[in-house]
């Protein structure tokens, strides 16, 4: 099972040099700020900060379009839908349904910002291995015991992956191709489910074991092994004087 | 069920994440007061993953098929693990699927969070009863699965119609709200009755991780 969001980590450009602690506060404040862009006027400017950010990434434009698919479904709906169903104004009449200005207007709205946050947030966990992305939430105070969750599953996530994709097969090969709703097809999906958590959970019980062994909860934490340069420091204040640009934008005009 | 980036205006998704902080403070408070708070950060990863991947068992449902959101399960395994739970599983759907946000992060989590610790109280009233008797775990696993899912389907409801920014009338609005929710209740029944499947599963093969919640 390959989840692969990091799997352009490797490449070199400024956003995978950039210090991943001021590369995380700086993206992170853009996405807020382009949630908050109300006014039409501010989405060409949303969509040249994205571009530029995106191509200053180096991330091949197929990486983005695999990862659009998914989320793309949920913006079909919404674009086949708001149109129809939003607002007073009627623009054109289709038939029966009247194609509404306030519809396509909050259409555009929410497309370009959905489609600008979700780029930059490719750019900020696909220019980083995952694990250090983690690492630097960590050194900028997330709990420890929610980082510590976070490293473990997405250590284990792989192999519990793995794990149901054998247990299906094997489900499989002994005759089970359920294709209707039956509660006995249901009762065994759920000895399934449930066979998973037993594993995990008896993993959990020898992982926790050697994490022990391994002096986990006695040790000191280790120094930040982020060391950010004055360079980060103003790409930094740069990102975050842009997304301070949006919103006053967004108020001002 | 989870509310893309981009959906809501910034100051809900702000909302959002100060409502989520109070919720995972209070659940990593209760977790420091166990006797060994990190013994229960291996499980709780361990079985975050898990329910990550049991929740890609699609449920065939002709003509399509359904995968379910097994908060309510979540809530009656890890209790006050729950909370942190979801918000890392939503982290990572986010993050690797671009399912959900990252600006909605809080929201979503206060949609499958909060409901899952409701279901974890819920699922707890089977103590008060005979805890050993597979049919109360059974009854009380079908509830906490579906009034978890139907929680949260509520919460997605509300949050969405009120806060996208587009304007409905209220019989739209009212129309959505039922639509939606019929649409949802066969499905409440079916994640109660997998929810309950299972805790009578994990009651009979290891009745240990109910009890540790």
């Amino acid at each position: 099972m390959k989840l692969g969001i990091d799997e352009y980590g490797h490449l070199s450009s400024p956003l995978h040099r950039w210090d991943p602690r001021c590369k995380f506060i700086g993206l992170m404040a853009l996405v807020f700020a382009f949630s908050f862009v109300r006014d039409l006027r501010m989405l060409p400017a949303m969509v040249v900060v994205t571009s530029a950010i995106y191509i200053v990434s180096k991330l091949p434009v197929s990486f983005m379009l695999t990862r659009l698919r998914y989320p793309s479904f949920f913006l079909l709906v919404v674009v086949l839908l708001l149109p129809f169903v939003s607002g007073h104004t009627i623009v054109m009449s289709l038939g029966p349904l009247d194609l509404r200005q306030e519809g396509l207007v909050a259409v555009l709205l929410i497309a370009t910002r959905f489609l600008s946050i979700l780029t930059v947030g490719l750019v900020l966990f696909g220019t980083a291995p995952f694990l250090t992305t983690i690492k630097s939430m960590r050194a900028l105070g997330l709990p420890v015991i929610l980082t510590d969750m976070a490293l473990l599953s997405f250590r284990y996530l792989h192999e519990i992956g793995d794990d149901l994709h054998r247990m299906e097969t094997s489900m499989r090969l002994r005759g089970f191709h359920e294709r209707r709703f039956s509660k006995h097809g249901l009762g065994i999906l759920a000895w399934l489910g449930g066979s998973i958590l037993v594993r995990s959970y008896e993993r959990s019980e020898w992982v926790y074991k050697a994490m022990i062994l391994r002096g986990y909860g006695n040790a000191g934490r280790q120094q930040d092994e982020f060391r950010a340069s004055s360079r980060d420091i103003i790409a930094l204040g740069v990102t975050l004087l842009t997304a301070v640009g949006f919103v006053a934008g967004d108020i001002l005009i | 069920m989870h509310i893309p980036d981009g959906f809501l205006p910034a100051t809900v998704c702000a909302a959002g994440y100060v409502a989520a902080a109070p919720v995972t403070w209070y659940s990593i408070h209760k977790i420091n007061q166990k006797e060994n708070p990190r013994e229960g950060v291996p499980k709780a990863s361990l079985l975050t993953a898990a329910f990550f991947v049991v929740s890609w068992i699609h449920i065939p449902v002709p003509p399509t098929s359904v995968h379910l959101v097994l908060n309510g399960l979540l809530g009656a395994v890890l209790g006050y693990f729950a909370f942190p739970a979801i918000l890392i599983g939503l982290f990572f759907q986010a993050v690797m699927f671009q399912h959900g946000g990252l600006t909605t992060l809080g929201v979503n989590s206060i949609i499958m969070g909060l409901p899952a610790v409701v279901s974890y109280y819920i699922f707890r009233l089977r103590n008060i009863l005979k805890k050993d008797s597979q049919i109360v775990t059974g009854i009380f696993g079908f509830l906490a699965g579906f009034v978890g899912l139907g929680l949260s389907v509520v919460m997605f409801v509300v949050i969405l119609l009120n806060f996208i920014p587009a304007s409905f009338d209220i019989e739209t609005e009212r129309a959505a709200i039922y639509t939606l929710a019929l649409a949802h209740l066969p499905l409440m029944v079916i994640e109660g009755a997998f929810t309950s499947l299972v805790t009578v599963f994990l009651q009979r093969v290891r009745p240990k991780l109910l009890d540790d919640a």
